[in-house]
């Protein structure tokens, strides 16, 4: 078993038409056996911007608090948010820092340039290699079954509700094939006036 | 051991959590599979500068992870380096010898050579004896003319007219060796780039989706991304589109954000101390 | 070890004054004088660049760099301690980039360099430096002119416009008579090549003046060329 599938989680962000949309799973367990139902994978990093956090669990949790000791210290020192593709760029560094003993994560980002309300996505592997696209971005324990749902539910300029749908339905449909995520679901939906959480009823088993 | 999360940029890497992996390892669970760039990297020399070229698939494993994924990295106005092997030793060392290249530019007031960029590379690859999986093709123009190297993860390098690297670089080479003359035009060396890299794309399969080109001259740099999309994807004629309401809701938060557009200007308080 | 117990030199007299950073402050005002001037779409800094011999090769050291694209340095003071910190700022330009891959702020950037003046004024085994820098800048995001003032005691201003080393109060004096808000780059020039003009002994040449400017295209020192020019529009 890999170590990324040790506790499980899938994590997906998509672009739409001024908003962009990042969901994950709420699972946590060890190996095999649930252990818990409203585990948070999906942090605040900013008011237009997340990152979402697949992995280990203990390694989610001190990335997350890493990260936000690095970005408040950012806020202090320059006055001013942090720009999504900035954030990528901490990200980056902080995990490749620890090229030789990395931290089991695979973040995403989804966000809004705080000054052209720009839709920005990028995934990084565990070693803090960055991949921003134009569509989707998914990264957990079912990439492969995220993958196919988003390359043929995806399409461009989709607005806010159809993002939701599209979200939504990719990632439920593709955590049924996977036996260590699912157990309940959040989307966040980022648009450029209000951000929107919803939990998803899914299956429980 | 200091407490967890204060940390200091220091510099350099952190080996904090090797023992731990190393243990989880030894438990059996596996280590998981980082960003590949698959890869056909070319470069040759044509009669006044370099071209580059790059496919720009990445690959996790045998997903393809990035379909669209750009390989030739900038490392000074004159000098561009095309990177395979793991994906982050190749975006983060060229990041770093770029970085220095700048600060050796200014403060030598001189364009800097390529000789300098490839002994940077190659001491700093050599440091990590291999542990850095980055095999480069680098190019450029200097006061002293086209030069194009190839380096090796361990820290090898050598100078030749033309190069391939990556899983693509056998295909890439054959079509290398039957057309590559000494002093080829702009417009031949192009369209031959062109055909090396869809000869990785089209038979290596950690290679795909475009061609990127990059053309250095003694004074001019094209950047051609993409300079050919060799495989187009059908146009789709359906949707999947899902009806509003389709997924079940359980909870629902709705938080209003301002979008502020804050100006940079710092405030700068000026401390009096004489 | 023996660093340990050696104590600074900037150590307070009685009367709460840090008299080495004042006799920093003095070779500063000895130093030859620098001039910056904030206008509306951009800044200049300028500086006399005056050769005690007319064997020196005056095209081979610099008086105006480059610290960035978009930020440029001059000081008036003691020339080799403003480029250990010419050196450093460039450094720390890049480190903020390595990390952020975005230019430094140029308030960012003015705040890292006077830390490291500042450590100078309480490290063992050292002395202040012994200049005061001029930094020009236009942020990549905002696109607004910067022009900042840094001195050896760590302290450092945001100015419209100022004058520093040998004569500084007369340029400055000059200076807020012929300064106006809408100010616009190529009449700053002018006005930065009158201040220098002020207190400048003998003739006045492309060669013993250095200019930089900083605008939206980034930062660039004027050629002599360019120099002579703005020289000849003037008389």
């Amino acid at each position: 078993m890999s170590i990324m599938a040790y506790n499980g989680a899938a994590i997906v962000a998509m672009k739409g038409k001024e908003c962009v949309a990042i969901a994950s799973d709420r699972r946590f367990g060890i190996q095999a056996q649930t252990v818990g139902m409203d585990f948070q994978k999906i942090f605040e990093m900013g008011p237009h911007l997340y990152i979402g956090l697949p992995g280990l669990a203990t390694d989610v949790q001190t990335v997350a608090q890493r990260l936000k000791f690095r970005l408040n210290l950012y806020e202090l020192k320059e006055n001013r948010q942090i720009r999504p593709k900035t954030l990528m760029s901490v990200v980056a560094n902080l995990l490749y820092e620890r090229r030789f003993g990395p931290y089991f994560v695979e973040p995403v980002i989804a966000g809004l340039d705080n000054k052209t309300a720009e839709p920005y996505i990028a995934a990084l592997d565990l070693i803090g290699c960055p991949m921003a696209t134009d569509d989707f971005v998914v990264s957990g324990t079912c990439t492969e079954q995220l993958y196919g749902m988003c390359e043929s539910l995806w399409q461009p300029d989709m607005d806010a509700d159809a993002l939701f749908e599209c979200i939504s339905q990719s990632l439920m449909n593709a955590v049924d094939r996977d036996a260590v995520s699912g157990w309940g679901a959040v989307v966040t939906l980022i648009e450029k006036d209000k951000v929107t959480t919803r939990t998803l009823k899914a299956r429980m088993d | 051991m200091a407490a967890t999360c204060v940390e200091f940029a220091t510099g350099g890497f952190s080996f904090e959590n090797c023992r731990r992996n190393a243990i989880l390892e030894e438990k059996g669970l596996k280590p998981p599979k980082v960003y590949k760039t698959g890869t056909t990297i070319v470069g040759i020399v044509f009669s006044d500068g370099i071209i580059l070229g790059a496919d720009t698939r990445a690959t996790e494993d045998t997903i393809v992870a990035d379909k669209n994924c750009s390989k030739i990295h900038y490392l000074a106005p004159n000098i561009y380096c095309c990177g395979a092997g793991t994906a982050a030793d190749t975006e983060k060392t060229t990041q770093i010898i770029s970085s220095q290249l700048e600060l050796h530019r200014l403060n030598t007031d001189r364009t800097v050579r390529v000789c300098t960029a490839n002994r940077l590379l190659k001491q700093m690859l050599f440091r990590y004896q291999g542990h850095i999986g980055a095999a480069l093709v680098l190019g450029g123009v200097d006061s002293t003319g086209p030069h194009l190297y190839s380096i090796w993860p361990h820290g090898s390098t050598d100078v030749l007219p033309y190069v391939t690297m990556g899983s693509g670089s056998l295909a890439a080479m054959s079509v290398f060796e039957s057309r590559y003359t000494p002093g080829i035009s702009r417009e031949d060396g192009m369209k031959l780039v062109r055909d090396a890299i869809a000869a990785g794309i089209f038979n290596d399969l950690g290679s795909g989706s475009n061609i990127d080109l990059c053309v250095i001259t003694k004074d001019k740099v094209d950047y051609l991304r993409p300079y050919d999309e060799a495989n187009k994807k059908g146009v789709r004629q359906g949707k999947y589109a899902y009806k509003k309401g389709t997924s079940c809701v359980l909870t629902e938060t709705v938080r209003k954000v301002e979008f502020v557009v804050e100006s940079t200007q710092v405030k700068v308080e000026a401390m009096d101390t004489v | 070890m023996s660093e340990r117990y050696s104590f600074s030199l900037t150590t307070f007299s009685p009367s709460g004054k840090l008299v080495q950073i004042e006799y920093a402050l003095a070779a500063v005002g000895a130093g030859s004088p620098s001039v910056g001037i904030k206008a509306c779409n951009g800044v200049v800094l300028a500086t006399e660049k005056k050769h005690k011999s007319v064997l020196f090769d005056e095209n081979s050291i610099h008086k105006v760099d480059m610290v960035t694209k978009n930020i440029g340095m001059t000081y008036s003071g003691i020339g080799p301690d403003y480029r250990v910190l010419l050196r450093s700022a460039r450094k720390l330009a890049q480190q903020y980039y390595l990390m952020y891959e975005e230019q430094i702020p140029t308030a960012q950037l003015v705040q890292r360099v006077a830390n490291v003046m500042q450590e100078y004024t309480q490290q063992g085994g050292v002395r202040p430096f012994g200049v005061s820098l001029l930094m020009a800048g236009w942020d990549e995001d905002g696109g607004h002119p910067f022009l900042y003032q840094c001195d050896p005691s760590g302290a450092y201003f945001a100015w419209k416009a100022t004058a520093l080393g040998k004569n500084f109060v007369n340029g400055k004096t000059f200076l807020e008579k012929r300064y106006s808000d809408d100010l616009e780059l190529e009449d700053a020039v002018h006005t930065a090549i009158l201040t220098l003009k002020e207190s400048f002994e003998g003739q006045m040449t492309e060669h013993n003046i250095e200019i930089g400017i900083c605008n939206q295209d980034g930062f660039r020192r004027l050629s002599p060329a360019e120099v002579k020019d703005y020289l000849a529009s003037i008389v």
